[in-house]
């Protein structure tokens, strides 16, 4: 009997003081988040069309309707006999010392190039068949880069890095 | 001796310590009684000062998002949770990998006590359902730190390439704004030159496709802040972030 009196009474009194216990536990604390982000759009698809007329060629650069902006430059290939000679109307084709006439402009999804001539010169007058000759355009595009301030530009050294190459090896 | 022993253990002994012990556990309460009863006195209300946390994630100078304990004394809390860099492109215009963007943010202490806070900051990538692309670097997405060498802290423990944690070395009055800790907002022109080239043979002809691996997946940001209270600020910083720290002269450090 002494000993559940004693118990009780013990009991009572830890109650008793560990009903303060919360308090001191108990933190003033809060807390605020936000999140936001954008969707990137990459990637193009652009096209050649050429034209031959009177010893030249026609080119232009096309970039589909959905593609990203892209900067591009061409370059021509013949039979070393002959000689081309470049021009444009609107001089918006530059050499670039290497070979490659670069288009300043940026070229946004369905828009084109200007026209870029280019000129077969000493072609021998009895030519008579004009399929043998073959002028190779290539041309190349790079995606649209941004300066910090938002100005635009073209890194021709900035190479894709393939990290995966899916439905077989190379 | 034997007097006291003998009351002890007599019945009316108990019954004495189990009255006292009672009578102890009612005082235990009067705090509170006694607390209401001013609340409602005109004599002291004027004397009465809430002691309410509530803290606010700036972003350009506006508030975007806050959770301030409210003067109601019913518990409940004044709350927003916005978006961030929702005014970051001109309507029409998508993100320019390269451009720098303005991203300022800080938090301002919107409570009536003084805190201390820390701010965790995410990024990663997301795909057209919200999943989330893990091989994709957050590196690429540069939220661009400041302050870091005078009025933040980063806790290189708790970062990742993915999360940022930092912690304000100052206590923030109630009412103050700390410093910046981000000022602009970068998607690196990396995020071009990454491709996957896929394979296909048909009818003789290999095709080789290259599409790029970050063209319509989605970058997030995200910033969410922590306050606790000045008063046994490192115990309550260690309960309610789990982060040791010590507070010397208001000054926080991590431990």
């Amino acid at each position: 009997m002494k000993k559940k009196t004693w118990f009780l009474a013990a009991a009572a009194v830890i109650l008793a003081l560990t009903a303060a216990v919360d308090d001191a536990w108990a933190y003033f604390t809060t807390y605020a988040q936000a999140k936001g982000g954008y969707t990137l759009s990459l990637g193009d698809k652009t096209t050649v069309e050429e034209e031959f007329s009177a010893w030249t060629k026609h080119v232009v650069i096309a970039n589909s309707e959905d593609s990203e902006p892209v900067y591009v430059r061409v370059k021509a290939f013949c039979g070393s006999e002959y000689a081309l000679v470049y021009s444009d109307e609107n001089g918006k084709w530059s050499p670039g010392g290497d070979g490659y006439y670069y288009y300043k402009d940026v070229v946004n999804g369905g828009g084109a190039t200007d026209e870029l001539l280019v000129k077969i010169e000493q072609v021998p007058e009895d030519v008579s068949d004009a399929s043998r000759f073959h002028v190779v355009i290539v041309y190349e595009t790079v995606p649209v880069l941004y300066r910090e301030d938002g100005t635009p530009y073209a890194d021709w050294t900035q190479k894709a890095e393939t990290g995966k190459l899916e439905g077989g090896g190379l | 001796m034997k007097k006291c022993r003998a009351f002890f253990t007599s019945p009316k002994g108990s019954l004495t310590l189990f009255g006292l012990a009672a009578l102890l556990l009612l005082f235990s309460s009067v705090g509170g009684a006694r607390a209401a009863l001013t609340y409602y006195s005109e004599t002291y209300s004027s004397r009465v000062q809430m002691y309410n946390i509530g803290v606010t994630l700036m972003e350009n100078g506006e508030n975007v998002s806050w959770r301030d304990y409210t003067s109601a004394s019913d518990g409940s809390w004044n709350e927003k949770t916005g978006e961030l860099l929702l005014g970051m492109l001109p309507e029409g215009e998508e993100i320019k990998p390269g451009k720098k963007y303005a991203e300022e943010l800080c938090v301002k202490n919107s409570g009536t006590i003084h805190q201390y806070v820390r701010v965790g900051i995410y990024k990663y990538w997301l795909d057209k359902d919200g999943n989330k692309l893990t091989a994709l670097s957050p590196d690429l997405i540069r939220l661009n730190l400041v302050n870091t060498d005078t009025d933040w802290l980063i806790d290189t423990q708790a970062s990742t390439p993915e999360r940022t944690v930092l912690y304000y070395r100052n206590l923030l009055k109630s009412g103050e704004t700390t410093p910046l800790f981000a000022d602009s907002l970068t998607v690196d022109g990396m995020v071009a030159t990454k491709v996957t080239q896929t394979k296909t043979t048909e009818n003789g002809y290999t095709t080789i496709t290259t599409s790029y691996d970050y063209d319509g997946v989605r970058f997030c940001v995200e910033a969410k802040v922590d306050a606790v209270q000045e008063h046994n600020a490192a115990d309550a910083a260690w309960s309610a972030w789990g982060r040791r720290v010590s507070v010397n002269n208001g000054a926080l450090s991590l431990e």
